[in-house]
């Protein structure tokens, strides 16, 4: 407990660093990500292209929530990070490969 | 709860322990960090359910005459066409039970010469068309607007109201998950138990109104969608109009012809269009290109007493009066985007569901304050010097609970004591709002926290309970008068105005009470942590928050 503490002390600053890039990661790599899957949700789901859009835009804020706490649930920096951009970079590029169907 | 004690380095518990733990964290700080806006966004946006009501009480030299639309809309055009037969488009808003003038806008033809000046929209007497001489306001508009744009330029006071509502999202979901015991707690209420009591309070104005709570947040962010998640769209449609139109319709874009040709009556297009709506009668009239050959008419359903508030839209030809066009029948989806917009706005309500939206938007703001009161009564140590976020944070809260109700107070309060005919007294009226808030929140810095929480909420009191005084002496429209008359929207305004100062008096009633010493009679598990072992604190910030 006592040597935690120390260790907590001598190594705040990275502590700090660590939080600001979880909440970063949370707000916008959590709204990156949300964008990115609502998006490709409206490019696959089948039907009128304009529904498929506004599932999407209905769906993404329930989406951004849950990734956001997820972010900061898991302790993992590196999963949280990993998971948050690359869904966003994975979701994002396949809807640019995609292209718009209408 | 101190932030790095708990969150980082924390030992890995149970795993529903630690969602709990967590997530009590993270709605710690999202509810701090958004607290105070969500605060402003709460109360100002309760107020707006009663927007054409402040407007009506906001100009007292008019009074309302209920007149039929297809009268309304024809003495409105007789009026245009008086006035600027030759313009683009006019825009005619209709009055309805609510409301009190009909709102006429001339959009002038493009002149790549001379770009025309700016057109002030116009009120107009409905049974008669003629412009209608009332003091200058923004009325309940203002506090409608302040809502989500924050008195911040475009776009930023809307991006910080949605993050502030991401945030009050997050925090609910965050919240539920902490709060296990949701059905126990909703019986539960403590008066004066010091810290328990604002947890209690807390946890039954959130669990009381928790379906309202979330659904207004996640209905509130579907307002802006267009704005704030634009990307399904964009991932479906080369151009966002596209997209408009498939999901409402093509809007009458047609160009001028050139060539004159008189404007139909309108009152037959009204009339065909309330046979098509179960007989509701249009809200907006938009007329293009009048007395040109080309010319169109679009009316727009009102949607009182309609959960979906996207209008239907028909056009008919202005020369003709065939129906050229009219907004498809929504599918699941755009049809589910605007119920949720209806659900909202509240405009489908009638005056009991009205004052029911009132009492639930009040429930959000009494969460959010006691939530942000409750940050600081838990990390107050009782003999020992606050720290300088502690500090901070109790006079944000005081600055943004107790001294915002008196801004909103002296809004009003201007509006009656300005000059009806002094130029720019509508921005002025707004100044009011804004020095008195924060003015306020700067002077309470000057006395002891807990003098300034009694002395900013007794003058809220005061500011409240003196506007039926001044509205009485400064306008022929006083309680009594009203009550005797039977003018239902002024004496309840005034009345709503006495009420709510009962409730800040009694606030501030409240805060003066000498907190009693919570040690008596706390279960041992609440008690201050200054002596409880590790595991007890950290089970009870589990539990409590």
């Amino acid at each position: 407990m006592k040597q935690d503490r120390q260790s907590r002390r001598t190594a705040a600053w990275p502590d700090a660093a660590r939080m600001t890039a979880r909440a970063v990661t949370a707000l916008f790599g959590g709204y990156a990500s949300a964008s990115a899957l609502a998006s490709l949700l409206a490019r696959l789901l089948p039907g009128p292209p304009a529904e498929a859009s506004a599932w999407g835009m209905i769906l993404s804020f329930l989406i951004f929530a849950c990734l956001a706490l997820w972010a900061f649930h898991e302790r993992r920096l590196i999963l949280v990070a990993g998971v948050l951009w690359g869904s966003a970079l994975l979701a994002g590029g396949a809807v640019l490969l995609l292209g718009t169907r209408a | 709860m101190n932030v790095r004690q708990s969150f980082p380095d924390r030992p890995a518990p149970a795993p529903a322990r630690a969602l709990r733990q967590s997530m009590a964290w993270i709605h710690a700080w999202l509810g701090l960090l958004a607290g105070w806006i969500l605060f402003a966004m709460f109360l100002t946006g309760t107020a707006s359910y009663f927007r054409p009501e402040i407007t009506q009480w906001m100009q007292p030299e008019l009074r309302s005459a209920s007149v039929p639309a297809e009268q309304a809309a024809q003495a409105a055009i007789g009026h245009l066409q008086a006035t600027t037969p030759g313009d683009q488009q006019w825009f005619i808003y209709l009055p309805d039970d609510r409301t009190a003038v009909t709102r006429v806008f001339a959009r002038a033809k493009p002149n790549p010469e001379k770009p025309p000046a700016r057109r002030p929209e116009m009120k107009l007497d409905p049974a008669t068309g003629q412009p209608l001489e009332a003091r200058d306001t923004r009325g309940g508009e203002h506090f409608y607007r302040f809502h989500f744009q924050l008195q911040l330029p475009h776009p930023w006071g809307r991006w910080l109201a949605g993050v502030c509502a991401i945030f009050m999202l997050t925090a609910i979901i965050s919240g539920v998950i902490t709060h296990k015991r949701i059905f126990v707690d909703f019986f539960t209420l403590r008066w004066s138990k010091g810290q328990r009591s604002w947890l209690d309070a807390h946890n039954a104005s959130a669990v009381l109104a928790l379906p309202f709570h979330a659904m207004i947040t996640y209905t509130g962010l579907i307002t802006l969608v267009a704005m704030y998640m634009p990307w399904p769209v964009k991932a479906n449609f080369d151009k966002p109009d596209a997209f408009t139109t498939a999901a409402y319709g093509a809007p009458a874009e047609a160009k001028a012809s050139g060539n004159p040709a008189p404007l139909l009556p309108v009152t037959p297009m009204i009339e065909a269009a309330a046979r098509e709506w179960n007989g509701d009668r249009p809200r907006t009239i938009v007329i293009r290109n009048p007395n040109d050959a080309a010319a169109t008419v679009t009316l727009l359903r009102a949607t009182a007493g309609r959960l979906n508030a996207r209008p239907d839209s028909i056009t008919f030809s202005g020369v003709t009066g065939k129906e050229l066009s009219r907004s498809p029948s929504p599918g699941p989806a755009i049809a589910t985007a605007g119920v949720m917009l209806g659900l909202h706005l509240g405009h489908f309500a009638g005056p009991a569901l009205r004052w029911v939206y009132f009492f639930m938007g009040l429930t959000g703001a009494a969460m959010v304050g006691t939530g942000l009161v409750l940050w600081v009564v838990k990390r107050r140590k009782p003999n020992a010097a606050p720290f300088f976020g502690l500090k901070l944070v109790e006079r944000l809260n005081i600055g943004a609970i107790a001294c915002l109700p008196t801004g909103m107070a002296a809004y009003l309060l201007a509006n009656r004591l300005i000059p009806a005919d002094l130029p720019g007294r509508a921005e002025l009226e707004v100044k009011a709002m804004f020095w008195t808030w924060f003015g306020l929140a700067i002077l309470s810095l000057l006395r002891p926290a807990r003098r300034a929480w009694i002395e900013t909420l007794g003058l809220a009191a005061i500011a409240f309970a003196a506007l039926p005084v001044v509205n009485a002496l400064t306008t022929d429209r006083g309680l009594i008068g009203s009550l005797r008359a039977g003018d239902g929207l002024f004496a309840g305004f005034d009345l709503a105005m006495l009420a709510i100062a009962a409730l800040c008096g009694f606030a501030a009633l409240k805060a003066s009470a000498k907190p009693k010493p919570p040690k008596q009679k706390a279960a041992p598990s609440h008690r201050p942590s200054a002596s409880v072992s590790k595991p007890a604190k950290v089970r009870e910030n589990a539990d409590a928050l």
